[in-house]
């Protein structure tokens, strides 16, 4: 076993018997490496994972690390793990694809884009846990910010944000003027 | 569906009045509608005159009433497009330039939002279709895993010492005897009915509940009484509103 193979099997070893979600420091720091050798090993673990079209994948989000199940065999996982979610209704859905696209992002931000009062679709996200407050807006009433969550990811069989299909151009340019408006508007 | 040619020149003819017979999905918001018409239409979202949507705007939301916590926001759009369709109606008056800082809502911004609005509606849509269709799953934390983990083994003596601490804690002193009373149980009323009943035959409720003492009595009062109707011993019966309300005894009372 190489050196890098031996640092790759820890990291996959460690984050199968972690109850929660690692950042990569705190891992780096268990396997006496500087942070950005783990960054590279977990990375191309990730990478092996996939490629080896393993029942296992590496889950990444907001610098944390996850071992979870691949998307591929969640249909038939499901059976087993009998859960029934309720579906999101198409204003839930919504709200969660702007938080999902344009986050971290506030309420404000969810109802200027849908032109309606979004409120009570936001609670029910925080409810089921799709998406967190991660923190304040430094604008007047310091509004909450909101992310997408790790249940978001696992719900929707995504690895990291990186898969989610991209917005049409015409639409990434609109919001990224959106985005420049929101920052002249304060 | 044929779809209806616009023609620039023909600003007078208003595509949006022509008769549609079109069975929209429901729309979760103002933008929706609005971007639900235009492409039942089959127009263009991004060169449709907005002003040619009034109408169409305005009516349909005349026949299918939204809910009153979100109309405000409703007539927001409606307002700007018949704004739009105004300025269009008046010749030779220049849509007026947007001051500084003041949010002028032209043409422009609205059609920015609704692309800006499309995109992401779609983008639900196919969040929608991936729902949980391959869901990922992780590792459910067992019950060994602890919060924390006291790193170096703990001596003996300190839960010797716990436990010390502990028996020195006095007993806690016995609650006190009860001090609320129970003045009144159903039982109690019950057997007061029956001894009036079976005295006289039949009783005024009014008179009964005269003699009692506090609210409790009179509720239980009422109370045994329902349970003689129940257990068909007595019969109430009441003429008028408000007036004297009589019980009478009903044969095989005895029998409990």
């Amino acid at each position: 076993m190489t050196v890098a193979q031996e640092l790759g099997a820890f990291f996959e070893a460690l984050l199968f018997i972690a109850e929660r979600p690692l950042t990569t420091p705190e891992m780096a720091h268990l396997a006496g490496v500087p942070a950005v050798q783990a960054e590279a090993s977990l990375a191309a673990l990730a990478e092996d994972l996939e490629e080896d079209r393993r029942g296992l994948r590496l889950q990444r989000h907001d610098g944390m690390w996850q071992l979870v199940t691949a998307p591929e065999v969640g249909e038939r996982l499901a059976a087993y793990g009998a859960r029934e979610e309720a579906r999101l209704s198409p204003a839930a859905l919504e709200a969660l694809a702007v938080v999902a696209y344009r986050q971290p992002c506030t309420r404000g931000d969810v109802e200027r884009v849908r032109g309606v009062d979004s409120d009570y679709v936001i609670r029910s996200l925080l409810h089921r846990r799709l998406i967190a407050e991660i923190g304040r807006r430094d604008t007047p009433g310091r509004p909450a910010l909101f992310a997408t969550t790790f249940t978001f990811l696992e719900r929707f069989g995504l690895t990291s944000l990186d898969d989610l299909p991209p917005l049409s151009t015409e639409a990434a340019a609109a919001t990224a003027l959106a985005t420049m408006v929101d920052a002249d508007g304060g | 569906m044929q779809p209806i040619p616009i023609e620039p020149e023909a600003a007078g003819e208003p595509v949006a009045t022509a008769p549609f017979e079109v069975r929209l999905e429901v729309y979760s918001g103002p933008l929706d509608l609005l971007l639900q018409l235009i492409e039942s239409r089959q127009l263009d979202v991004l060169t449709v005159p907005l002003a040619e949507m009034a109408d169409a705007y305005v009516a349909h939301l005349a026949t299918q009433p939204v809910a009153s916590e979100q109309l405000a926001d409703f007539v927001a759009v409606a307002s700007q497009l018949i704004l739009l369709k105004s300025r269009r109606l008046l010749p030779g008056e220049p849509p007026p330039v947007a001051a500084e800082g003041e949010e002028e809502p032209d043409e422009e911004e609205l059609r920015r939002r609704l692309i800006e609005y499309r995109a992401l509606r779609d983008a639900a849509r196919a969040l929608g279709e991936r729902d949980g269709v391959s869901p990922i799953f992780r590792r459910e934390p067992r019950e060994s895993d602890l919060p924390e983990v006291p790193s170096e083994p703990l001596p003996a003596g300190l839960l010797a010492a716990a436990l010390d601490r502990l028996a020195a804690i006095p007993e806690p002193v016995p609650p006190p005897p009860e001090v609320v009373k129970r003045e009144v149980t159903i039982a109690m009323q019950l057997a007061m009915l029956r001894a009036a009943l079976s005295a006289r035959g039949q009783v005024v409720l009014q008179q009964v509940l005269a003699a009692c003492r506090s609210r409790t009595e009179v509720t239980v009062t009422v109370l045994a009484l329902l349970e003689l109707v129940r257990r068909r011993q007595a019969t109430v019966q009441q003429d008028e509103l408000f007036g004297p309300i009589l019980v009478q005894a009903l044969a095989g009372e005895e029998a409990t």
